[in-house]
């Protein structure tokens, strides 16, 4: 919005309520997307083609501009952690296990990186 | 559109919504970066339209009924109603 507009409390609250009422509806839209592909997990793709679904056929470019910077990020990301698990493991054994350990609870909680597997619940 | 960049929502926000449904087995991390990228999207979009309506009444505060008034007349909002 220009500089100087104010938004209401009131607006402000409806705004927050509608982008809610938005998630829960793509997901679920997206989610019929993934069952068709017999797939249990929601990929980036199902995301996109909800938007599609949804009419919001203006976002995908900007989407997809945005998806490729964010690999790029959780790549680079990925390859630091990797040097880092070099480096412990050149480092005392029993230090490097825990540290293993503890890359592998986050990938669990971060769910999946790679779109292609799956886990069954 | 702005330019292209990572998400300023909270992921664990957004995430959140998405354990909420039921028929939501999991969701990769990309899912939930897309979903809130997108989600922002539709914020400026609604925030937008919506002031089109208060610049008619020649204000410069966003009201709810502005708010109302675009759900009102935008086919793509109507899952809003």
């Amino acid at each position: 919005l220009p500089d100087g507009v104010n938004i209401s409390k009131e607006a402000r609250s409806a705004i927050s309520r509608a982008a809610s009422v938005f998630v829960l509806y793509a997901t679920s839209c997206a989610n019929n997307f993934a069952m068709k592909g017999k797939r249990k997990t929601l990929n980036a793709g199902d995301v996109l083609s909800a938007m599609e679904e949804m009419e919001f056929q203006r976002f995908m470019v900007p989407l997809k501009e945005s998806l490729e910077v964010y690999r790029r990020e959780q790549k680079g990301k990925k390859e630091a952690r990797k040097d880092k698990d070099k480096k412990a493991d050149s480092e005392e054994q029993d230090k490097s296990r825990e540290e293993d350990n503890d890359d592998e609870d986050e990938r669990m909680e971060e769910e999946e990186q790679n779109d292609e597997e799956e886990v069954d619940n | 559109p702005g330019p292209a960049r990572l998400a300023r929502l909270p992921l664990a926000r957004v995430k959140a919504l998405v354990k909420a449904d039921p028929d939501v087995a999991l969701a990769s991390q990309e899912a939930v970066f897309v979903l809130a990228r997108a989600t922002e999207l539709f914020v400026e979009t609604i925030a937008k339209d919506a002031f089109v309506y208060a610049q008619q009444g020649k204000r410069k505060t966003l009201q709810r009924k502005d708010l109302d008034n675009a759900i009102e007349a935008i086919d793509e909002f109507a899952f809003l109603e």
